[in-house]
């Protein structure tokens, strides 16, 4: 997981995505990398789980090699077009630099390119070993991953298309990019991070990490019989209760292939802790 | 027939659709005619309800007289839309624009404000006493209420304006002297006729502008005056959501008047001391202790989280108990609200 230099970690809203990329670049920080955390679309998510205020678009300092930033469009569409276009800040004609605007609005594939450009960019910057993605959830995830095509399919040649083509390639290098998805064994996560692996099978735009389960939980050592022998009861309710939830989870876990599974945290109230108490979890695991 | 509409929103994955649905059978079993509009419910949903295939217009659900139920179609609706305010010419064009296309398709607002427009027609054809209207989850279900406002501004030609420095972007013959040979410039440096692509789309989109303006108001009307009920758990990201109602919504647009909250466990389990029984053995005493020891730690989190959103939105908050399985089944559904007397008060 912490192998490639870019990894986007995306899943179903609600799966717990943001809390497993922060966790991830808790664990890589503790092990001395220099690492970037990037909320893409929605940075306060992840920022809630490093324990911090809202991010903004320069990286700040989280603690001794973490930083962390959240993409925001108009900063983004800046950089996309002064420093990836070489268009001049103070462009030929009004014109054209209103329209810039306006084609990120409404050009398919243009906003989402620049979105998405900010952490290749920061890859390709060099300041960081890795650069870790709180990604848009399942839903909008391909409208982003596929914008680079989407662009090639639109413009024929010129600065854009050249643009899209290196954005393109840098996410197909499996050396260095990677898609992580996160799920939780539940059916609705489940069907649908089935539905991205198909996708992503038929139209293969970014090499996939592996498949991680959220939420997991743990083995209950009383067997049916025994809750059958607890009195009536909180006891025996949150037996029941344990085991009929557990047995819905194995049901739907081995939909997909196995990856890493990560346990039901119980109890913890901070978004802070659930980031730490998984990074421990993960330094276990890889 | 004056209808009563319930507007359940909130972040993906809390159970909405489930609860939107238990909701609409729980009315039509007390009599109620009741219609469900649901956005792309799970398999297993449409199987409970015994329906095969939903789509915009209602059919009703075989397994629950009183009951019909729909399912957004995005596409469908914007192709009903633009028919609807466009000339028929215009409207061929846009229909094969792929910049209309990408609108439709990927612009969040887009899809929410055609869940709008299939509220506002079902409202109006009068057919039932409850609608109850489940929402795309885009902004945690903020952008059903602010997507009206939202097209306004995109088709009103607030980018076209912008494009062209034009004050009348409508004119069509004027922006071809003006506007025109400056966007082939800018193109030239792009590589492609992007620009002067868009303008023209955007000077077709702006034809639908006086139609879908009347509409969106429309809506907007229809939105003041539904009940709006938040669904969340006690999870960071959907309670960050449901705050963004109290936050960012004028009072008068949608302020939620109840607040749900699904997947909650029973508050007398945070009563781990007694456990006496002749019966069991020591390990599956300290067995049992140690799970219910666990989930008292859950209930305690629940508690806080609650108490706190409580406080800070001056609410009455509504438990929906965690449902181990999905239900299968109308009656499974109607279940599923037994215990949550506050949330039935809002049928008519």
């Amino acid at each position: 997981m912490l192998d490639r230099k870019l990894t986007f970690v995306s899943g179903k809203g609600g799966v717990g995505k943001s809390a497993v990329t922060a966790s991830l670049a808790l664990l890589a920080a503790r092990r001395g990398l220099r690492v970037l955390v990037v909320g893409m679309v929605e940075g306060i998510g992840v920022a809630s789980h490093l324990a911090t205020e809202e991010l903004s678009y320069s990286p700040r300092r989280i603690r001794s090699g973490l930083d962390a930033l959240a993409v925001n469009r108009t900063d983004a569409l800046d950089e996309y077009f002064r420093l990836q276009l070489h268009v001049p800040r103070a462009a030929p004609t009004k014109v054209l630099s209103r329209s810039l605007s306006v084609l990120a609005e409404t050009a398919p594939g243009v906003r989402e390119i620049v979105t998405i450009g900010k952490p290749v960019f920061e890859l390709w910057q060099g300041r960081y070993d890795l650069v870790l993605v709180d990604a848009p959830p399942l839903g909008q995830l391909f409208s982003y991953l596929r914008a680079p095509n989407t662009i090639a399919e639109l413009v024929p040649a010129g600065p854009i298309r050249n643009q899209a083509g290196r954005m393109r390639r840098a996410l197909l290098d499996i050396e260095t990019t990677s898609l992580l998805l996160v799920t939780t064994p539940d059916e609705l996560p489940v069907l649908e991070t089935k539905d991205a692996l198909d996708q992503l099978a038929a139209e293969p735009v970014i090499d996939l990490a592996g498949v991680a389960t959220n939420r997991v939980l743990p083995e209950l050592s009383l067997t049916a019989d025994e809750i059958a022998t607890l009195p009536d009861g909180p006891h025996r309710a949150a037996a029941a209760h344990h085991d009929a939830v557990r047995t819905q989870q194995q049901r739907w876990m081995p939909q997909i292939s196995a990856g890493p599974r990560l346990p039901y945290l119980f109890g913890l109230h901070t978004a802070g802790e659930v980031a730490e108490r998984l990074a421990d979890i993960w330094d276990e695991l890889i | 027939m004056s209808t009563k509409v319930l507007v359940i929103t909130g972040a993906g994955g809390v159970g909405k659709t489930t609860l939107s649905a238990a909701l609409a059978v729980t009315a039509a079993r007390k009599g109620i005619s009741t219609c469900v509009v649901t956005v792309d419910p799970a398999r297993r949903l449409a199987d409970a309800l015994g329906v095969e295939r939903l789509g915009n217009h209602p059919t009703e659900v075989k397994n629950q007289p009183g009951l019909a139920a729909a399912m957004l179609d995005v596409t469908a609706s914007w192709e009903a839309m633009v028919h609807r305010h466009a000339e028929p010419e215009t409207a061929q064009r846009l229909l094969a624009d792929p910049f209309f296309r990408a609108l439709a398709d990927r612009f969040p607002a887009a899809q929410a404000y055609a869940a709008g427009e299939q509220m506002a027609e079902h409202i109006e054809s009068h057919r039932w006493d409850l609608l109850v209207v489940d929402t795309p989850p885009a902004g945690g279900g903020l952008d059903f209420y602010t997507a009206p406002g939202r097209m306004q501004e995109v088709i009103g030609g607030r980018l076209l304006r912008w494009l062209t420095g034009a004050s009348l972007p409508g004119r069509r013959a004027l922006y071809k002297v003006t506007a025109r040979p400056a966007l082939k410039l800018a193109d030239a440096v792009l590589g492609g006729p992007l620009l002067e692509e868009i303008a023209d789309f955007l000077i077709d989109l702006r034809s639908l502008y006086d139609g879908l303006s009347r509409r969106a108001s429309a809506i907007e009307l229809h939105l003041r005056r539904a009940t709006s009920i938040v669904v969340t758990t006690a999870e960071p990201t959907p309670l960050r959501e449901a705050r963004r109602f109290f936050e960012e919504l004028e009072a008068t647009s949608g302020r939620p008047e109840t607040v749900v909250f699904n997947k909650q466990l029973p508050a007398g389990w945070t009563d781990t001391k007694n456990l006496r029984s002749a019966e069991i053995t020591q390990e599956t005493r300290v067995a049992a202790r140690e799970n219910l020891t666990r989930w008292a730690s859950e209930v305690r989190r629940q508690h806080d989280v609650k108490q706190e959103f409580a406080a800070r939105y001056d609410l009455n908050l509504v438990d929906v108990p965690w449902a181990e399985s999905a239900p299968t089944s109308v009656d499974a559904l109607a279940d599923l609200l037994t215990e949550s007397p506050d949330l039935l008060r809002h049928l008519p």
